[in-house]
């Protein structure tokens, strides 16, 4: 139950920057970032697998209902927040992810923290706009659409988890 | 039982997740854009104040590029004045030095009362009795998305009703209300893929169906389009004049067209007339006759 402040703090800010700012930009019909999921990424390392999974449910519920998805964001985040431990597993094999700690690029590595959050963003954008298309006509448009939107994902979520972990020390 | 208890701990998670996700999965399934819109309309209850302030601050930086299609728009109704006036000697009203000052009060009350006090002096151009319209600012809109919606800061305390039509501040189709709370609206875009209206080539009158391949956030496409209608780049595509939308709305320009595989039809794309990613004001536009049509097409005489 350590660090609910900055958690809750996160999860707010996450969500009102998603409603308004990235859901309202009207640049591209393929770039659509999703910073929403920061939260689940950088959720506790020993944090139990029922709670990722209730994080995961009530972020993308919340986001259903600000974009009006009726059920998908919740399709496309819950794999995530299931799938996490396993993800983690690839990526952080130097101690006992039980142990405790902050997702980082301080304690995973730059380069396997970006592999890590590129992971997650690419399972959820897949079955986001897939589910959205519902259709293999416009295959290589969808894919378009997760590889464009996917790689600002990443670029936001990084840029937050940089700011979260500033000012917290991540028990390296 | 021990072993049950015991079964059940260790796999309650996986249990949880597929059924949340089958849930998910079927609630999915079964919505609709109509679903969808009802689902955004109440969230906008909670956050249309917060949209209420961003689209204040984004409507001010386009206050100069508002402010060119508003003369241009003005210049456009003088001419069509001048037109009414050549041909039936009416007396001139004094629209364009109203729509002058409109515009010079703009500089000091914002856009939105400049849009309001506009287009009830160009009220007369969609004005057959059938329609009223009323203006409203746009507080939220997507394009990237297969469905798009836009939310506006009127709702039905202020007039607005589902299936209003919605032009853009030039007069162009912008989609239609599918739902209203007491103070917003959702408009279903026209880059919507279950957006669908009548669209005609407005010099020939061929016609055909406008749609959405979600290709571009400028163009949609007119299908069905006899092979006869030849359509060439450039011309002129407007609605058909449907329930929603009075006959006429500009659409767009063809960009270019295909003849399908069987050479029945023609296929063209339609650069649309209105920038639907800049959007700020809108024109909601009310077909009076709504009702009347809409009972008159469940009479027991036409389905005895």
């Amino acid at each position: 139950m350590y660090r609910i402040f900055p958690y809750i703090a996160l999860f707010v800010v996450t969500i009102l920057v998603q409603v308004f700012l990235l859901d309202n930009l009207s640049i591209s019909i393929y770039f659509a970032p999703m910073i929403y999921l920061a939260l689940l990424l950088l959720l506790p390392l020993d944090m139990p697998h029922i709670g990722l999974l209730a994080a995961g449910l009530v972020t993308g519920w919340m986001m259903d209902g600000t974009m009006g998805t009726d059920g998908l964001n919740v399709i496309a985040t819950l794999p995530v927040a299931f799938l996490r431990p396993w993800i983690i597993g690839l990526f952080y094999t130097r101690e006992d992810p039980r142990e405790g700690g902050i997702p980082s690029a301080a304690r995973f590595g730059k380069v396997k923290f970006i592999r890590y959050i590129a992971v997650c963003v690419l399972l959820h954008h897949s079955l986001f706009f897939s589910f959205e298309a519902l259709s293999w006509v416009h295959a290589a448009r969808t894919l378009l659409r997760i590889v464009v939107s996917g790689a600002a994902s990443v670029y936001f979520i990084w840029l937050t988890a940089r700011l979260f972990t500033l000012k917290l020390t991540v028990r390296v | 039982m021990y072993k049950l208890i015991e079964f059940i701990r260790n796999t309650y998670v996986v249990v949880l997740f597929v059924l949340f996700e089958a849930i998910a999965i079927g609630h999915y399934a079964r919505s609709t854009h109509y679903t969808r819109a009802r689902l955004l309309a109440k969230a906008t209850r909670v956050v249309g104040t917060g949209h209420e302030a961003l689209a204040g601050v984004r409507s001010y930086f386009r206050l100069e590029r508002e402010n060119r299609e508003l003369l241009e728009y003005a210049a456009a109704l003088q001419e069509r004045l001048a037109c009414y006036e050549a041909s039936c000697e009416a007396p001139v009203p004094a629209v364009p030095s109203v729509l002058r000052a409109a515009a010079d009060a703009a500089d000091a009350e914002g856009a939105d009362s400049l849009r309001t006090r506009r287009f009830e002096e160009a009220g007369p151009i969609l004005d057959d009795g059938r329609y009223r319209t009323s203006t409203a600012a746009v507080i939220s809109n997507t394009i990237n998305k297969s469905e798009n919606f836009l939310v506006l800061n009127r709702g039905i305390r202020d007039g607005v009703k589902r299936e209003m039509a919605v032009l853009s501040s030039g007069g162009a189709i912008v989609g239609y209300v599918v739902d209203c709370t007491e103070r917003y609206a959702v408009v279903l875009s026209v880059l919507s893929s279950s957006f669908r209206t009548g669209g005609k080539l407005s010099d020939s009158g061929y016609f055909g169906q406008i749609y959405w391949d979600g290709a571009d956030q400028h163009t949609v496409l007119l299908g069905d389009l006899s092979k006869y209608a030849d359509p060439q780049p450039g011309q002129e595509v407007v609605t058909t004049g449907s329930l929603f939308f009075p006959d006429g709305i500009a659409i767009g320009r063809v960009i270019d067209a295909q003849l399908d595989e069987t050479g029945t039809t023609y296929t063209a794309r339609v650069e649309l007339a209105a920038r639907l990613s800049g959007l700020s004001h809108v024109v909601l536009v009310e077909n009076r006759d709504i009702d009347e049509i809409r009972q008159l097409l469940k009479s027991d005489k036409i389905h005895p």
